[in-house]
């Protein structure tokens, strides 16, 4: 692209450069296995730890699982059902919301986009006080449901404005065929655009299931008696928990992700979450 | 070409994320507003704000301030320098590219948990390092300097990938011919950076900014666990309490006062950008 760097053997400083932020990268990752197999007299139960330790036992696994079987999986499940929830929920209101947006004039689709991202500076822990207490009398107080409802708050602006970038690359002629042989405004919505718009819609769904999975700040006010996966991690990494199962657990919510993230790497080309912004 | 019924249709499929926002977003802001301005016996009052002040002091307003614009830097620096490399085509750059974003996905309590073992101060790894270079182990978490450093270095490990994301979009819409030019006219790289690359995606750095300055202001998690001392967030966190929540609320009202006027300050750098471009078209 730019003609300076075309020269061979400057290539040499990127594989220099990637080869450091790479291993800025996975140097924690590293740590984090280490600790979750090498046995704890090497890890953090050594003054200074060896680097690499030379002892492993899956004693540390087996702990995790023994003792705090029942509540693993209760916060595992949880936290599953509310990823599922948020995701779901947030392409229902976000496809509809964003095919919308592509129909009406630009100055009013700005507005509402507008006001749709507003929502996300809202602080979390502002709104998750009255929230809470709102849900305390409805009954969603400590649900997955309820949690899913407020976590697709930080979601729902961000999957409207992925899909309606994959949306604007359909071509619109195709829809307008579709009408020309006599299809409704509804049925070129379900027949003809979702189907082309599916690699946006998988990302923002993957994308939501992503930071469902992530959040913090709602669950640990709206879901504090039986936790999520987040929230467990905490409770056994602070002083009153067993942090070698913290660490078991942290390396057990982040495998699923590793692998999701570099699904998504081919659909987060920073391009699709700056389209709808800079427009 | 569209017909008034279809655009009502389109209106009619937004209205349910609409309300949904209304809903559970505005009304409860107005709330947590509301509340602040309120005792529990329900009398108009400032009470709520004189008791955070008294309690807190204006430390976790000072602290929070501090955290946003030192991991801000941190994050927009190394951002930039991935990005740029990330720019240029060359062998490998996919299995970079895809390496550089996993932290993107490492939940932040676990990045959290993470740095809070590496840089214990018993049993961490950041001290064997030091010791193996013949240097002195530091108590990370016993000033506040170290823990301040510690959050920073967690929070930029996690967030830094989408700060990257957003500034290679925008670094990759600005013309190669700019760069030539530039080097024809003598140009070293630092003053291409500063004479091209920056005004040109002064756009994508206002995106960049609003997202992650946002969320820092937010910053709480990471905080938790590895800050002992007070941040907008972690303050109304330890006020939040079921029985009586205007004293959080206060903290809280306090932290969207914050975040909104940042936000107002990106968005005018936004709006200027853009006058700047059309000017320039």
């Amino acid at each position: 692209m730019v003609s300076e760097y075309k020269g061979p053997r400057s290539k040499y400083y990127f594989y220099i450069g990637g080869a450091i932020f790479s291993f800025i990268v996975l140097i924690p990752l590293y740590f984090l296995v280490i600790i979750a197999f090498a046995s704890p007299s090497q890890t953090l139960g050594a003054y200074y730890p060896p680097l690499i330790p030379t002892k492993f036992t899956l004693d540390n696994l087996r702990a995790a699982f023994s003792g705090y079987g029942s509540i693993l999986i209760a916060a595992f499940y949880k936290s599953l059902e509310t990823a599922f929830i948020v995701a779901s929920i947030a392409i229902l209101l976000g496809f509809h919301a964003a095919y919308g947006l592509t129909k009406i004039p630009y100055r009013i689709s700005n507005l509402i986009l507008g006001l749709l991202f507003f929502s996300t500076m809202i602080p979390s822990l502002t709104i998750a006080i009255p929230i809470s207490s709102t849900f305390i009398k409805i009954g969603l107080y400590d649900s997955a449901l309820g949690l899913a409802l407020a976590q697709e708050l930080v979601v729902l602006p961000l999957t409207v404005f992925l899909i309606t970038g994959s949306l604007e690359s359909v071509p619109r002629t195709l829809e307008y065929q579709a009408r020309v042989d006599g299809a409704t405004f509804i049925q070129a919505l379900y027949r003809v655009i979702f189907p082309l718009a599916v690699p946006g819609v998988v990302a923002a769904f993957l994308l939501s299931w992503l930071m469902s999975w992530d959040e913090f700040t709602f669950a640990v006010i709206i879901s504090p008696v039986h936790p999520t996966l987040p929230i467990l991690i905490y409770l056994e990494s602070t002083a009153r928990g067993n942090i070698f199962t913290g660490t078991v657990f942290a390396l057990l919510v982040t495998i699923p992700v590793i692998i999701l993230t570099i699904i998504l790497s081919k659909f987060l080309r920073g391009s699709y979450m700056s389209a709808g912004i800079t427009g | 070409m569209v017909r008034w019924k279809d655009e009502w249709t389109a209106y009619v499929l937004m209205l349910p994320a609409i309300i949904y926002v209304l809903y559970l977003a505005f009304i409860p802001a107005l709330e947590a507003v509301y509340g602040s301005f309120h005792t529990a016996s329900g009398e108009l009052s400032t009470y709520n704000y004189r008791f955070v002040l008294s309690t807190f002091g204006t430390s976790p307003i000072i602290n929070t301030f501090v955290v946003t614009a030192s991991a801000l830097l941190l994050q927009f620096t190394v951002a930039f320098m991935v990005a740029s490399l990330l720019s240029k085509p060359f062998r490998g750059r996919g299995i970079f590219s895809a390496i550089f974003l996993i932290p993107f996905g490492v939940a932040t309590i676990v990045t959290g948990v993470l740095f809070h073992d590496i840089f214990s101060t018993f049993g961490g790894y950041a001290n064997t390092v030091l010791l193996d270079l013949h240097l002195k182990p530091v108590d990370w978490t016993g000033s506040y300097g170290t823990s301040l450093l510690v959050l920073i270095l967690a929070d930029s490990w996690k967030n830094t990938p989408i700060v990257t994301l957003v500034l290679l979009s925008g670094m990759v819409t600005i013309p190669s011919d700019l760069y030539a030019q530039a080097m024809v006219d003598g140009a070293g790289p630092i003053s291409r950076f500063f004479h091209i690359t920056v005004p040109n995606m002064l756009g994508f750095i206002a995106i960049a900014l609003m997202i992650r300055g946002i969320s820092e202001f937010n910053i709480f998690a990471m905080a938790l666990l590895l800050f002992p001392h007070e941040l907008l967030t972690t303050m109304t966190y330890a006020l939040f309490d079921t029985v009586n929540a205007y004293p959080a609320d206060a903290g809280a009202t306090i932290l969207l006062a914050f975040v909104l006027v940042f936000a107002a300050l990106v968005m005018f750098m936004r709006s200027r950008q853009g006058k700047v471009s059309s000017n320039g078209k």
